[in-house]
């Protein structure tokens, strides 16, 4: 009898999955997000674009700045793009995706270009999360006044049109790249401030900060060494999603001339010192606007995937 | 406790009213002869306004003005707190209702040119009077043209009416729509789907693209013009002259021209184009050689460790189709011809021409394109005694230079004179000439009496849009202003061109001048006074008729910087020192 019971119970016993192992944060967190096919495809894209930017001078050698007016036969502006394997005549010069208006090689200045569009994504973001993560931790363990006085100063911020408060923060520091991004990094400080004041909020009436407390943990020590570390994962999150963001509002002041200045190879700019050629050499618009395109996609998808690998209500 | 009865203020309100009306129509009507305290002043703003007050009571004795009302003395130039006249106008006189007299200090075998362009076109003085000051004139228009404004909507379009009066051929079209687009392609697309009936300036790389389409019809224009990259030769390290010769030498103008004008263009020789006679005389512009071009700089002690500056506007203009990218062609070869980093400065289109002619840019890109098809247009306007303060502190050799070269009436004296000019110029290279530009306008094929003129001021009047009511011409930019004595820009004076009429005008599509407001303007034997004489029956589109008084107050207030009406649009009245050599009471230098 007992066997008869022992049986079905080993096998239901058998068909129980293993006891989840415990690998630490981290491989859990890959292991998440690999199991996520939109995260995957916006790693794989984001790869993509961060070899092209490492081996930029591998991938497109000619220089992005460089006129090729005098230096190779042929060579014209608004060349459309020119392959040899793949049939055109091998008197015309090879450009990829052809020259642009001033004589130069499209294809290296889109290449070069996610040099300057990653750096602008990261760097800004940085910046804004760093600002922001400050203010918000600040305000969500102070509470009271200072709490009510930095999120009415992110209020402020966030009450303008983003874009339009980068255009007017880029036209008071000067036109050029760096204050592009200062200025889209300003704005966007209120999103981390009031992320990283939610996750404060919420953390600091955790038991284990309690703890700390009542071991005589100094105010700096706990919001530093318990309850940052412990607020980063909305940030990172965050974050990422708004790579594509940032990447994408400093192409757009550089589309309208005020964020990164010629020669810079930024695809924003790219786009609209050539915005006129649509019908005459639409590659010109094309190829920087695919790649942006890309850009932005591959960091949402990999933002979208974030949130889902790092919440654990979403864990399946 | 009283209440007042409610009548009672309705009828305090019927009192206040009839009050105020009736000193209000007293004012707007003052009787013949009356002269306004400052009248009795005898200054010369006082003399304009009591003509002004002539001409509006019509049935008045003519009272007929002078400006000033003694003559300067050429040869004792006034002085203006220290500064000495420059012009070379000496009174303007209205002899009688439709007679007036310029009298120069010298001669000006230019005169009829200079009096033809647009800035120089004829306002009613009673509406001067009343619209300066306050700047209304900039906004609204009251001319004698084949059109009238009918509204500005401000940043879409204008829109003109003809004129039922006009003493001339009627406009073709009843209405004609002045609208803008900075984009070419814009522009052509427009054009392409009908929603436009003319455009200027055909992108560079879209000539083919109207030639290849039969609904479309292309309207070469000579480049009667100059694109320039000039230097304030008072700012290092632009006040070196080899420094700037050098740069001259290390820039190739041909490349320039042939990557990014279109066909009919040509690289500079001299700073006037060789279509205007007498403009090509002496040694050309410096040959392309780069090598050279470095060994100078390097000789010069030029500093390469810097960055400088290079301002310029992304307006395109006939002289300049892609801004950006020229501009960043010249970059480029400062930094390859010649090792010299060179930071590209985006300036506002609204400000670059007033800060320019201020002189802020050290090294900017700018161009010229003809209102007049003589020398003195781009010479004088330049580099002469009334030229802006672009390139910095005048050069008084070319100065003297061009102040002969405006008086003397053989032309081939002249020639020598202004070949002399050239080399001083080519010289000092106060700016590098790159290239004279070709450019077109293109119309619907339908549309009769289209054309392009070299001068950029094709008239809408003689243009009829095949079997539609009306005509739709797009230019680059919205005007800045119909006061065009105040105006420099190429769209803005196209548009005054519409509705405002000079003396004498250009032909059409042409650079000939005949007479317009004048039956004739005729020059003494000495070709010092010269004598205009009104048509008659001319009326102003607002009311009034034209008389010699109104063309006396059009010149009077542009040529006296103290003139209580020299309000203007930014009151830089460019042109008229550029024409007639300087103001009275000229403004003390920035």
């Amino acid at each position: 009898m007992s066997a008869n019971v022992t049986q079905p119970t080993a096998e239901l016993l058998g068909d129980q999955p293993a006891a989840p192992r415990t690998t630490g944060l981290w491989r859990d967190t890959v292991a998440n997000i690999l199991r996520q096919r939109n995260a995957v495809v916006g790693l794989a894209i984001i790869t993509l674009l961060v070899l092209a930017a490492i081996f930029a001078d591998v991938i497109a050698p000619i220089p992005p700045n460089k006129v090729l007016l005098g230096t190779e036969a042929g060579v014209r502006k608004l060349s459309p793009p020119c392959v040899h394997l793949l049939g055109c005549p091998t008197d015309r010069p090879q450009h990829l995706l052809g020259t642009d208006t001033n004589v130069r090689d499209e294809w290296s200045r889109v290449v070069h270009g996610a040099r300057v569009s990653l750096q602008v994504g990261f760097v800004t973001v940085g910046f804004a999360i760093v600002i922001g993560m400050l203010i918000g931790a600040v305000a969500g363990y102070a509470g009271g006044v200072m709490d009510n006085g930095l999120m009415r100063l992110m209020d402020v911020v966030l009450a303008f049109p983003s874009l339009i408060l980068a255009i007017l923060i880029v036209s008071a520091l000067g036109h050029s790249l760096i204050n592009a991004q200062v200025a889209i990094g300003i704005v966007a400080i209120p999103v981390y401030a009031r992320v990283m004041r939610a996750s404060v909020l919420s953390i600091k009436e955790q038991d284990y900060v309690t703890a700390a407390r009542a071991l005589g943990a100094s105010p700096g020590s706990i919001l530093l060494r318990r309850i940052v570390p412990n607020s980063l994962t909305p940030l990172i999150v965050q974050g990422t999603l708004g790579i594509g963001g940032a990447v994408l509002e400093v192409a757009a002041l550089s589309f309208i001339g005020i964020g990164a200045q010629p020669p810079i190879a930024e695809w924003g700019s790219m786009v609209g010192l050539e915005r006129g050629q649509l019908f005459n050499a639409p590659w010109l618009i094309f190829g920087p606007g695919i790649a942006l395109s890309l850009t932005v996609f591959g960091f949402n998808l990999l933002g979208d995937g974030l949130r889902d690998a790092l919440d654990p209500r979403l864990n399946r | 406790m009283s209440r007042t009865p409610t009548w009672l203020p309705l009828i305090a309100m019927f009192a206040v009213t009839a009050i105020v009306f009736s000193a209000c129509a007293g004012a707007a009507s003052p009787s013949p002869g009356s002269a306004s305290p400052s009248a009795a002043s005898g200054s010369p703003s006082a003399v304009a306004s009591a003509s002004a007050s002539a001409s509006a009571a019509s049935s008045a004795p003519f009272d007929a003005t002078s400006y000033p009302e003694t003559a300067i003395d050429c040869a004792n130039p006034p002085q203006f707190e220290g500064r000495a006249y420059t012009g070379n106008i000496s009174q303007i006189v209205a002899a009688d209702q439709y007679t007036v007299e310029f009298h120069l200090c010298q001669p000006d075998v230019a005169f009829l040119s200079k009096i033809a362009f647009a800035s120089n076109n004829i306002q009613d003085a009673d509406w001067l009077q009343a619209h300066a000051k306050d700047k209304s004139y900039v906004r609204d228009a009251n001319g004698t043209g084949a059109y009238q404004l009918k509204e500005w909507i401000a940043g879409d379009h204008l829109t003109l009416e003809a004129y039922p009066t006009y003493w001339g051929e009627a406009a073709k079209s009843p209405t004609a729509i002045i609208r803008w687009s900075k984009e070419a392609t814009q522009r052509l697309q427009e054009l392409a789907i009908g929603t436009v009936d003319g455009i200027d300036n055909v992108g560079t790389d879209d000539f083919q693209a109207v030639k290849d389409n039969p609904e479309l019809a292309l309207f070469d224009r000579v480049g009667l013009n100059v694109f320039y990259m000039g230097f304030n030769v008072d700012q290092a390290p632009w006040n070196d002259e080899k420094v700037r010769q050098a740069i001259a030498k290390g820039i190739d103008r041909q490349r320039i021209v042939d990557t990014f004008f279109p066909a009919g263009s040509e690289a500079s020789k001299y700073f006037t184009p060789c279509d205007i006679p007498g403009g090509c005389g002496g040694d050309a512009w410096y040959e392309f050689d780069a090598a050279a071009a470095k060994q100078e700089l390097t000789a010069a002690g030029f500093d390469f460790a810097q960055t400088y500056k290079m301002h310029y506007r992304t307006k395109t203009r006939s002289y300049l189709p892609n801004p950006p990218a020229v501009a960043q062609d010249i970059q480029a070869q400062f930094k390859d011809n010649l090792g010299i980093d060179v930071e590209i400065v985006v300036e506002e289109d609204a400000t670059y021409l007033t800060n320019s002619s201020k002189g802020d840019f050290p090294l900017f890109l700018l161009g010229w394109g003809a209102d007049y098809p003589d020398v003195t247009n781009f010479l004088d306007y330049h580099f002469g005694t009334g030229a802006n303060d672009a390139f910095g502190p005048h050069f008084p050799d070319v100065e003297a230079l061009l102040k002969q070269g405006s008086a003397e009436q053989d032309p081939a004296k002249r020639g020598e004179i202004y070949a002399e000019a050239n080399g001083l110029i080519r010289q000092h290279v106060p700016m590098v000439p790159i290239a004279h530009v070709g450019s077109a306008t293109a119309f619907r094929a339908d549309v009769d009496g289209a054309h392009s003129s070299p001068i950029g001021n094709e008239q809408l009047a003689v243009m009829t849009p095949g079997d539609r009511n009306q005509l739709v011409w797009m230019q680059q930019s919205e005007p800045s202003g119909l006061y065009c004595g105040d105006e420099s820009d190429g769209d803005a004076l196209r548009a005054c061109e519409q509705i405002f009429e000079s003396l004498y005008g250009y032909e059409l599509g042409g650079v000939e001048v005949k007479p317009v407001l004048a039956e004739s303007c005729d020059p003494s034997a000495d070709l010092k006074v010269w004598t205009c004489t009104l048509k008659q029956g001319v009326t102003f589109h607002k009311g009034g008729e034209l008389d010699a008084n109104d063309v006396v107050l059009s010149y009077a207030i542009q040529w006296d910087a103290k003139h209580e009406l020299h309000v203007g649009n930014g009151g830089a009245f460019d042109y008229f020192p550029a024409l007639f050599g300087g103001f009275l009471n000229p403004p003390a230098p920035a």
